[in-house]
């Protein structure tokens, strides 16, 4: 895509990345030179991810891995880092959970969907990658998706801001820890066509036109060029004195940072 | 939309029932005696009975039944591990859920087991998190990611339940202050305007008075930091 390949020889492993933002994150790394691990729950989503990928002439491999299991991460990275000989750039996307419900009655089961998902999941990856990105020193790079209800909350969806606020404060700390090694970690919080987002506007037309009123670039953003291209440069060089942030990639709309 | 059951606009918290967990640790004990101080019937929800939503329910509707009507919930129980500088990757599974999944339920049953006392007259919570969270900080990794998924989940139940007139706000104390006890320039931050983290009973506490009285009748999903003038954003 961009032509300056300013990830050449890094590599890196996105979580989710059989869809949405995952899929856009994936395919701008490889485009920019990364190796690119397509880490899907399923097999049968992350393959085309990966086909799609090799097709365009880059590099990528898909991992069936459920990233809320501490085996399959940890065997995640080992068949990485073995396939390609190290691990620079860690991006944990994968999401489940986001169902309308009323605080007063979340049960447990929709709750343990979005703490494993965001928060235990993001503790897995961190920890996990943590050696190979300490080896990397200032090329390693842990990045975290979060979104604007973790910092303002979302009324319809109470459980999914307070998980999405702890990868934004694992995100800090971990900067803060890992910065005498040149590691950097941050957040994006974005806005993008996804298939959740298809599927909300199909059963609510009106919310599209809402969305994009309260957008100040009036677009929903695309997953690749609006979102991936954020990944890729704070996992390249240019982003290498970017830490501890959260970037909000929605066209303009919450601006509350 | 009324704010309170018992309330007078003059913010007076006088003869309220309001419940505190972590009252046997020094800052909820503190503002446990602030709050008793201010004239408010005070009762101490005990950490151990906050472990389930059966239990956190059992434990509140065993409150109302004694001493009448629950107004105000102030939430300061925390299990002391969460405080233990640890590098990430010496983590492990147990000390995550102990400090990340177990505060982030515990606040999730106060706040159920609140709502469910105070839906139909209203109410105030004063829900107690860290500047820790906010600023983030090395070898304390799970707790801030506990303090401000515990904020954020605060914030969420103000945008749902302020139509029921149930206010939720967070009081964010700074790192000196007990059972913390590290010194905010040990985290990177600017140690407090004010001299010091403050007294829980005489510099907090008058703080989460106000939070739970109606002089604040239109404040909720805020965060006041009180901390002494050490984390200044916004």
């Amino acid at each position: 895509m961009s032509g300056d390949r300013r990830l050449e020889g890094r590599t890196a492993i996105v979580t989710g990345a059989g869809q949405g933002v995952g899929r856009g994150i994936a395919l701008a790394l490889a485009a920019d030179g990364a190796n690119v691990v397509v880490a899907a729950r399923r097999a049968a989503t992350g393959e085309p991810v990966a086909d799609e990928i090799r097709a365009r002439g880059d590099i990528a491999v898909c991992i069936e891995t459920d990233c809320t299991v501490r085996a399959d991460m940890e065997a995640c990275v080992a068949a990485t880092v073995d396939r390609f000989g190290g691990l620079e750039i860690m991006v944990h996307n994968a999401f489940k959970g986001g169902r309308a419900h009323r605080l007063e009655d979340l049960d447990l089961d929709l709750w343990d969907e979005n703490s494993r998902t965001a928060a235990w999941a993001s503790y897995y990856s961190a920890q996990i990658a943590y050696p190979h990105l300490a080896a990397a020193g200032d090329r390693g790079r842990l990045i975290l998706i979060t979104s604007p209800a973790g910092v303002e909350a979302s009324v319809g969806i109470p459980a999914y801001g307070p998980v999405k606020a702890a990868q934004r404060a694992l995100a800090k700390s971990l900067a803060r820890e890992w910065g005498p090694l040149g590691v950097t970690v941050n957040c994006i919080a974005p806005v993008a066509e996804t298939p959740a987002l298809a599927y909300a506007f199909d059963e609510r037309p009106e919310l599209k036109e809402r969305v994009e009123l309260r957008t100040a670039l009036r677009r929903i953003g695309d997953a690749e060029r609006d979102i991936g291209s954020v990944a890729v440069f704070l996992a390249s060089d240019g982003g290498s004195y970017v830490t501890g942030q959260t970037v909000v990639c929605d066209g303009g709309s919450f601006m509350g940072l | 939309m009324s704010t309170s059951n018992t309330g007078s606009l003059d913010g007076s918290i006088a003869g309220r029932v309001v419940v505190v967990t972590g009252a046997d640790q020094p800052l909820g004990q503190g503002l446990a005696a602030g709050i008793g101080a201010a004239g408010a019937v005070v009762v101490a929800v005990p950490t151990d009975a906050l472990g389930t939503r059966p239990d956190a329910e059992v434990a509140f509707a065993a409150v109302a039944a004694e001493h009448g009507p629950i107004a105000g919930v102030v939430h300061a129980a925390i299990d002391p591990v969460a405080f233990e500088r640890v590098p990430m990757q010496d983590v492990d599974d147990a000390r995550w859920d102990a400090v990340w999944e177990q505060t982030l339920r515990r606040t999730l049953f106060v706040l159920q087991a609140g709502h469910t006392q105070m839906h139909a007259a209203g109410g105030a919570f004063v829900v107690v998190t860290s500047v820790v969270g906010m600023a983030g900080a090395a070898e304390l990794a799970p707790f801030a990611a506990a303090s401000e998924g515990v904020r954020v989940l605060a914030k969420a139940a103000a945008r749902q339940w302020g139509p029921a007139g149930i206010r939720v706000n967070c009081l964010a104390a700074a790192p000196e202050q007990v059972p913390i006890g590290v010194p905010s320039s040990d985290l990177a931050l600017s140690p407090p305007a004010l001299g010091g983290p403050g007294d829980p009973e005489a510099d907090l506490a008058p703080v989460a008075v106000w939070l739970l009285g109606d002089g604040a009748h239109f404040c909720t999903g805020s965060t006041l930091s009180i901390d002494g003038g050490v984390w200044m954003a916004p």
